[in-house]
């Protein structure tokens, strides 16, 4: 599935949809705080040097698995509450997915949350340094599975 | 005379900018970089459009143009920082200024086992290339405590070890606290005591210092500062070492290339006497020209009066912010500060997340470590959010932020 925009899984367009609905960036990051809630954590006592995602500002961890249908699977936890409920919104978006589609999955999803701005590359930004090492651990995994 | 805050702001065409948020920028980032006025983005617009050409070769007009332009850029810049310009030694910043003096002067001059006597205070810029030439010919590196109550360096320790010290590099004035050091001390006990009482030199990391302090090079009686263009209203990737009359012949060359040599052999050559023997390749021409615009456009002001417009905004910032609830301020504002940054924490909301909130209202602060990682472990911190004020900041502005941060942690915490 060539995942983008106009074409994303349906858990994660319920949350672009919800996020369309707000003007006010301030309300955004909000609604962020109220996913973070939501989100799989991974407990703190699992998080170590393997987990850790290098280059955040806040400190992040992230677990990449298949489960048994060979179905990519991620849980991670940051200390910033605007990381973890990305974290969250990424659950959503590539939880479930063959690990190939997550590989590719675009970063770009963000943009559609209204929340590009203050997403863009940047090596201190949290959220992207951990997508980007959530894709390389689903390539490894398509790797490892194929 | 009254800084006119309307008209320095008029000369500042990012200050007007309006985010599609319908927020206008309230810029208070400026210890990392300060605005260009359209003075400075005019000069190097000029030197492109009408003078480029490269410097000290070619006789045709246009070089010589550039030439002449290039070099007085470096009369004005070093007659501002008060010293001859031929010692003022250009730079891609206070980083390279720093290593520089490390591989220039250091590695010709101090061997294994001397003192280096650096503070826990440093930007890495003053601590990584002493590490590297710890590493590479063995220096010692030994360094003054930050004393965490009030945020100043412990100057007991600091005269305790200035006698074994053979080279002393301290930051003027910090990124982090606001502090300024007590840099005319520093430099006093470490020329009568310093080294078995022959006298340690001195480097100062002065990258926040110009903002505010015109230095007085000569007079200060310190043998190296390091400082950068850009956070004095210039361009980026220009700076510079100025270095005291007795160590620039000290100095061995460092980089090697185009303009440096005097004349080249295939085995060997000798080389420009100072500033071009450490200067080589082409120059930043357009930076050196931008940077003499700032300070011709800096020179209207009384730079006192700069500093304590500035000083003014951080101390009333911090006064406000410490009556907000789980908000702590770090560095002293009450003390002796020498720049406009303050440097803050909330008790419960997370660093990254506030300067989230703080941008979605127009509000551009730094936050991080501020690339003085063993300070925060110091203050037992790995970030704060910093605010820090430079002339074109207005109390308004100050005021503006504090409301938009107490709404912040009302609407959060």
């Amino acid at each position: 599935m060539d995942w983008g925009e106009g074409n994303w899984p349906a858990s994660l367009q319920e949350v672009i949809d919800e996020f369309s609905d707000v003007f006010d960036a301030m309300e955004r990051y909000e609604m962020l705080f109220d996913f973070a809630s939501e989100c799989t954590p991974l407990p703190m006592e699992e998080w170590c040097e393997d987990t850790r995602v290098h280059g955040c500002q806040s400190e992040a961890h992230v677990l990449c698995s298949l489960d048994d249908d060979g179905r990519f699977q991620m849980i991670g936890s940051a200390d910033a509450q605007i990381v973890q409920g990305l974290m969250a919104v990424a659950q959503k978006a590539i939880n479930g997915l063959p690990p190939e589609e997550v590989s590719t999955f675009p970063v770009t999803f963000t943009r559609e949350l209204g929340l590009h701005d203050s997403l863009s590359p940047n090596r201190a930004n949290g959220f992207l340094n951990m997508f980007t090492r959530v894709r390389q651990e689903a390539r490894k995994l398509a790797q490892g599975a194929a | 005379m009254t800084l006119d805050l309307e008209a320095i702001r008029a000369d500042f065409p990012i200050l007007s900018r309006v985010f599609p948020s319908g927020h206008p920028l309230v810029y208070l980032d400026n210890a990392a970089t300060t605005q260009k006025p359209r003075q400075v983005i005019q000069a190097m617009t000029d030197y492109y459009e009408q003078h480029n050409s490269n410097v000290h070769r070619a006789v045709h007009t246009l070089a010589a143009e550039a030439t002449a332009a290039y070099e007085e850029a470096r009369i004005t810049i070093s007659d501002w920082f008060g010293l001859e310009p031929h010692r003022l030694l250009y730079t891609s910043g206070t980083t390279e200024a720093i290593n520089l003096c490390a591989h220039a002067w250091g590695r010709s001059n101090l061997e294994k086992g001397d003192v280096v006597l650096l503070t826990e205070m440093e930007h890495h810029s003053d601590l990584i290339p002493w590490q590297m030439l710890a590493k590479d010919i063995g220096v010692e590196l030994r360094f003054v405590p930050v004393d965490p109550e009030t945020y100043t360096l412990d100057m007991d320790a600091f005269e305790a070890t200035i006698g074994e010290a053979k080279f002393v590099g301290c930051v003027h004035t910090s990124n982090v606290l606001g502090v300024r050091n007590p840099v005319e001390r520093i430099i006093e006990l470490a020329k009568t005591r310093g080294n078995g009482g022959d006298g340690a030199v001195v480097l100062l990391d002065s990258a926040q210092a110009v903002a505010h302090d015109r230095l007085g090079f000569d007079a200060m009686g310190v043998d190296f500062a390091a400082c950068s263009a850009h956070k004095m209203c210039g361009p980026t990737g220009m700076g510079a070492l100025l270095v005291s009359e007795d160590r620039i012949g000290e100095m061995t060359h460092f980089l090697g290339g185009g303009d440096m040599i005097e004349e080249a052999w295939l085995d060997h050559a000798t080389y420009q006497p100072p500033p071009h023997r450490f200067e080589a390749g082409t120059p930043k021409i357009a930076e050196a020209i931008g940077w003499a615009a700032a300070i011709d456009w800096l020179s209207q002001f009384d730079m006192q009066e700069v500093s304590a417009h500035i000083l003014g905004l951080a101390r009333h910032t911090a006064a406000e912010l410490k009556q907000i609830e789980g908000i702590t301020v770090y560095g002293d504002h009450e003390g002796d500060l020498g720049s406009g940054a303050v440097s803050f924490l909330h008790d419960t909301l997370h660093s990254e997340d506030l300067a989230h909130f703080l941008d979605a209202g127009g509000f551009a602060v730094r936050t991080g470590h501020h690339c003085a990682q063993p300070l925060m472990r110091r203050l037992g911190i790995s970030a704060t959010n910093r605010a820090s004020f430079y002339l074109y900041n207005t109390m308004e502005e100050a005021d503006a932020f504090v409301t938009h941060l107490k709404g912040v942690i009302d609407r959060l915490s």
